[in-house]
C-alpha cells in the first residue's frame, strides 16, 4: 500500500512538474512576444546579418525573410496546435507569427510575435483543416477559447518559440557561413590512416 | 530491489510521456518549415446519444438518423486513424452504432444488393483510403469515401443541426473509388475520379443474380473548388454513372463576420431510365452569441420530381462545454399531400405537417 502510495505520489509530483508555465511575455502593446537578446562577443553585425539570413535559407526553407530594416529580418512562418480537450493527440489549428532577428556588433536579438490562431476542425474525409474565414490574435483569444485551451495554446507557442530559438541560438553561435546553409560536412573515414 | 526497479520504470515512463505531452507542436502537413518531420499518428473520433419526441407522439419525419420517437438513444461511436509518411498517408474511420452501422452503411456481406440489407454484417467503415501527395498540388486517393457531394454529412461532429435535411438523406453517402486532385492556387482546386457503379457499396455490384455478371467502376465524379474571398468557399460537384444517375450540386459557405455564418447546398438528382429524381435547396444561417452558444437555422425546400415536396424549418442551437457539445433543436416540416412520406397527427389521422423537439449530447476527440 505505502509503495502504492508512493507510485501514485511520483506521478502526480512528476506531472506537476511538467505543467509548463507559459514562456510568452506581454510587449508594451499588450502583445504576446517571446524575446531574448543574445550576446555574441567578437561577432561583427555584419557576419550576424549573414548568419540570420543564413538561417533563414537553411532552416526556413522557403526563404520567407524579408528585409525590414537596416539589419533587421523578419520571417513569416506557422506552427501547429495540438487539442488539450481530448485525451487523444490530434491537430487543433495553426498559428501564424513572425520571428524578427536584429544585429548588432557583438549581439543580436530575435523576438516571436503577431501570433494569429487560425481553428482546425475534422472534415468529412477524417482530416484536420482550417475553418475557412475564422482566424483571430492570441490577445483577443480569450473570448473564443476555454481558458484551459488558451493556456495550453500558450505554452505549447511558447515551448515552440524556445525550440525555434535555441535553434537559431545554436546557428548563429556557428562558423559555418563558408558551408553551404543547412548542411553538414560529412565525417568520412580514411582507412588508410591507421 | 524489483518493485524499486519498477517505481523507477513507470516514473520514467510518466515523465517521458508528459514531456512528449509538451513537445513543441510543429509538424504536420501544414506545419512549421523549421522542423519538416512526419506528423504523428493522429486518432480521434465522437460519441453522441439523443432524445427525440415527436409532437404527435409518433415517429414521423423520415430523414435519416435521430428516428427513435421519445427514447434515449444511441448515434455512433466514430474511432478514426490517420497516420502520413513523408508523402504517403492513409485513413481508416470505423463507426459502431445505429448512425454508424445500418442507417448510414452497407452490408458487407451481401454484393449482389448491399443496399436494402445495409447493416446485417457491417464493416462499419466510414472513411479506409490512402493518400499520395506526387506534388505540393497533385494529389492521388483511392479507397471508400465520405462522398464528396452535399452540405452535410453522417458524423455529428461535422454537422450544426443534428436531425438532417431531405437533401442529405437522398443524395449519396459514401464513394467508393480512385480520385485525382490538383490545386492551382488556395483559391482553386479540381476533383476528378472513377468511382464504383453504385454509390454507398463497398465493391461496385450487378443486379443480376448471375454471378458472372460483374458490376463495374463507371459512375464519374468532379469537383470544383472556389475561394474567392477569404471566408467564401463554394463546391460545385457532379456524380455521374448509367447505374447510379446524375446529381449536380452545390455547397457552399461564407463566414460573413466572425460571428455570422451563411451556408447553402443546392442539388438536383435524375435517376437513370427515367426513373424520376428530386431537387432542393437548403440555407444554413448560423450566429454565435458567445464562445459556447450558437444559434442556427436550417429552412429546406424538396421535391421529387412528379411527387410532391417538404419544406422543413429547424431551429438549433450548438452549447459546448468543453469537448461536449449540446445540441437542442426544434424542427417543423410541411408536406404537400402527393410527398410519399406519411405524417400522422395524435389521433394517428394522416396529416402534412409534422413537428419534433430533440435534444443531443456530441463528444468529439
Amino acid at each position: 500500500m505505502k509503495k502504492i502510495l508512493f507510485l501514485l505520489t511520483c506521478i502526480a509530483a512528476t506531472y506537476a512538474a511538467n505543467g509548463q508555465k507559459t514562456l510568452l511575455a506581454l510587449d508594451e502593446n499588450n502583445k504576446y512576444i517571446y524575446y531574448q537578446v543574445v550576446d555574441q562577443p567578437n561577432a561583427s553585425r555584419d557576419s550576424l546579418d549573414r548568419k540570420a539570413m543564413s538561417f533563414n535559407r537553411g532552416i526556413y526553407k522557403k526563404g520567407k525573410a524579408i528585409l525590414t530594416g537596416d539589419s533587421v529580418i523578419s520571417i513569416k512562418d506557422k506552427m501547429l496546435t495540438y487539442s488539450v480537450l481530448a485525451f487523444v493527440k490530434h491537430e487543433s489549428g495553426i498559428i501564424k507569427y513572425t520571428l524578427t532577428i536584429e544585429c548588432k556588433d557583438n549581439k543580436y536579438r530575435y523576438w516571436f510575435t503577431d501570433f494569429v490562431f487560425a481553428p482546425y476542425y475534422k472534415d468529412r474525409y477524417g482530416n484536420f483543416v482550417p475553418q475557412p474565414g475564422i482566424a483571430y490574435s492570441l490577445e483577443k483569444a480569450a473570448a473564443r477559447l476555454d481558458k484551459k485551451e488558451l493556456d495550453e495554446y500558450l505554452d505549447q507557442t511558447g515551448a515552440y518559440c524556445k525550440q525555434t530559438g535555441d535553434g537559431l541560438k545554436a546557428f548563429m553561435s556557428q562558423n559555418h557561413l563558408s558551408a553551404k546553409a543547412g548542411t553538414q560536412p560529412v565525417k568520412k573515414i580514411i582507412i588508410k590512416k591507421w | 530491489m524489483k518493485k524499486i526497479l519498477l517505481l523507477l520504470s513507470l516514473s520514467i515512463i510518466v515523465i517521458m510521456s508528459s514531456r512528449a505531452a509538451t513537445m513543441p507542436a510543429d509538424t504536420g502537413k501544414v506545419g512549421t518549415t523549421a522542423d519538416p518531420t512526419d506528423p504523428p499518428l493522429i486518432f480521434s473520433g465522437s460519441v453522441d446519444t439523443y432524445w427525440k419526441y415527436d409532437f404527435s407522439g409518433h415517429g414521423n419525419i423520415p430523414t435519416s438518423f435521430a428516428s427513435d420517437h421519445n427514447s434515449v438513444s444511441i448515434g455512433m461511436l466514430d474511432l478514426g486513424l490517420k497516420k502520413k509518411v513523408g508523402k504517403a498517408s492513409f485513413v481508416g474511420e470505423l463507426s459502431f452504432g445505429p448512425r454508424g452501422q445500418e442507417q448510414s452503411l452497407p452490408d458487407g456481406s451481401n454484393a449482389l444488393d448491399p443496399i436494402t440489407t445495409a447493416g446485417v454484417s457491417s464493416y462499419h467503415i466510414q472513411n479506409l483510403y490512402v493518400s499520395y501527395d506526387v506534388t505540393d498540388k497533385f494529389n492521388l486517393t483511392a479507397g471508400y469515401m465520405a462522398t464528396f457531394i452535399g452540405y452535410e454529412v453522417i458524423s455529428p461532429v461535422g454537422n450544426f443541426n443534428y436531425s438532417t435535411s431531405y437533401l442529405f438523406t437522398n443524395g449519396p453517402f459514401q464513394n467508393a473509388g480512385f480520385k485525382a486532385t490538383y490545386a492551382f492556387s488556395d483559391k482553386v482546386s479540381l476533383m476528378a475520379g472513377i468511382f464504383n457503379n453504385y454509390w454507398n457499396t463497398y465493391t461496385s455490384y450487378s443486379t443480376h443474380t448471375n454471378a458472372l455478371t460483374a458490376g463495374d467502376v463507371s459512375t464519374f465524379g468532379a469537383q470544383l473548388m472556389l475561394a474567392p474571398v477569404k471566408g467564401w468557399t463554394a463546391y460545385l460537384n457532379v456524380a455521374s454513372g448509367s447505374y447510379s444517375g446524375t446529381e449536380f450540386d452545390l455547397t457552399t459557405a461564407y463566414q460573413v463576420t466572425d460571428a455570422f455564418k451563411l451556408g447553402l447546398n443546392a442539388a438536383t438528382f435524375s435517376a437513370p431510365n427515367n426513373g424520376g429524381g428530386f431537387s432542393g435547396v437548403a440555407l444554413y444561417p448560423q450566429l454565435a452569441v458567445s464562445k459556447a452558444v450558437t444559434f442556427g437555422i436550417r429552412g429546406e425546400y424538396f421535391e421529387y420530381k412528379n411527387n410532391g415536396n417538404v419544406t422543413g424549418i429547424t431551429v438549433t442551437s450548438n452549447i459546448k462545454a468543453g469537448a461536449i457539445t449540446l445540441i437542442p433543436e426544434i424542427r417543423f416540416d410541411n408536406k404537400s399531400t402527393a410527398f410519399p412520406s406519411t405524417f400522422v397527427d395524435s389521433n394517428g389521422a394522416s396529416t402534412n405537417s409534422a413537428a419534433q423537439f430533440l435534444i443531443a449530447a456530441v463528444y468529439a476527440f
